[in-house]
């Protein structure tokens, strides 16, 4: 066994003395820094990417990034998270096209919400040109962090104080109202100003969630729901990094 | 450095921003008119100070809230509630405070249960801090 793998560590390092070193096209890496704003509200993220070019042509791509979104505002309102109080129709994408259930919607205005979320993201793009791109990308899973604040539950035109709101810890994309906790995506159009710098214009949706601790709303089937959910668009403008795959051949 | 002036600048105006104005209010109700139906003398809370009267008066089957010769330590914020408890628990906001100092109305939409609502606050709502209270009596 010992044998096998000083062969093989002799083949690689025989390779890396010899072997030519290329840039490869095949890979997108970057850093990528963002700002969005909204009403009453922003965002900054920073994530690392790695995506696959597809294809002869290379014009699609896809990957996985790991991305830190900061949510911020002030006095923000989030509603009733749960999707079978939120929507009409909670079939899986369908949900999408569902409408709301203001009925059965309470509001959680947050005083002061200010969230971090870690999250495992996947992208797609597509490259128009080698100066123009354009793509999409979503949180996947990850965990949020961030401050506790006071905030008032509005239930029936009655207002009750929730001394500390706190964010939801677990996020998890399971489709529209389904999803857990607070992620990002984004729409974004990208111009390369060289090989390595590029930056982009942002249109980006963000979930984020509150969750109450002393104060809960009492649906109307007697269940008691302590998940308020926000979704802010806003739009921004990002900078990325772009890094140099080599490979050896 | 800059950076931290620019920084600290912006979070003094933000809060500047947030605070009631000084400027007294003179807001008057016409007492041939109206009855006053409860009314109760402010108490310090324990994050600012709150001295006056509130009255609730009620005129054509509409409520209003007086707040007279009040003087109020100043805040972030600040807000009039109409509560249930001394703490703002349950309540209803009559909206942002006016001013610091005068005599202030605001109106009441809708006929409270004033069996229930019996505390007057202001309340620092940003932070959930309250400044004073009054319980209201016939």
């Amino acid at each position: 066994m010992k044998g096998i793998l000083f062969v093989v560590i002799l083949l690689v390092l025989a390779m890396l003395a010899n072997g030519q070193k290329i840039e490869d096209i095949r890979i997108n890496r970057y850093a990528d820094f963002a700002g969005t704003i909204g009403q009453s509200q922003g965002s900054l993220s920073a994530s690392y990417v790695h995506n696959w070019k597809l294809w002869k042509k290379r014009k699609w791509e896809t990957g996985f990034s790991l991305r830190w979104s900061s949510y911020f505002g002030t006095k923000t309102e989030f509603i009733t998270a749960p999707a079978r109080l939120a929507r009409t129709n909670t079939t899986p994408f369908l949900i999408f096209f569902a409408g709301q259930r203001k009925e059965t919607q309470d509001t959680l205005t947050v005083q002061r919400p200010f969230t971090n979320s870690v999250n495992l993201a996947i992208n797609f793009g597509y490259n128009f040109s080698q100066k123009w791109s354009g793509g999409f990308n979503i949180d996947l899973i990850g965990f949020s962090f961030g401050r506790k604040s006071p905030a008032i539950l509005t239930s029936n035109g009655e207002m009750q104080t929730e001394p500390s709101a706190k964010p939801a810890s677990f996020n998890l994309l399971l489709t529209g109202d389904h999803d857990l906790g607070s992620l990002n995506s984004e729409f974004f159009l990208r111009y390369h100003l060289n090989d390595t710098w590029s930056v982009r214009a942002i249109y980006e949706f963000l979930f984020v969630e509150y969750k109450t601790s002393s104060v809960k709303q009492v649906a109307p089937d007697g269940t008691e729901v302590y998940r308020f959910r926000n979704k802010a668009n806003t739009f921004g403008l990002g900078i990325a990094y772009h890094f140099k795959t080599i490979r050896y051949i | 450095m800059r950076w931290i002036i620019f920084i600290g600048l912006i979070a003094f105006f933000s809060c500047k921003k947030d605070l009631a104005s000084t400027t007294p209010v003179m807001d008057n109700i016409d007492t041939t008119t109206a009855d006053i139906k409860y009314d109760g003398s402010f108490m310090n809370g324990p994050f600012g100070s709150v001295s006056g009267m509130v009255k609730i008066y009620t005129e054509d089957q509409q409520y209003s809230l007086a707040l007279i010769n009040v003087v109020i330590s100043n805040g972030p914020d600040l807000h009039v509630y109409l509560s249930k408890e001394e703490q703002p628990g349950q309540f209803i906001d009559l909206g942002k405070l006016k001013s610091t100092t005068g005599n202030q109305v605001y109106s009441i939409t809708g006929t409270p249960d004033f069996s229930e609502y019996k505390y007057v606050l202001i309340h620092c709502q940003k932070y959930n801090h309250l400044f004073g209270a009054a319980r209201i009596a016939q």
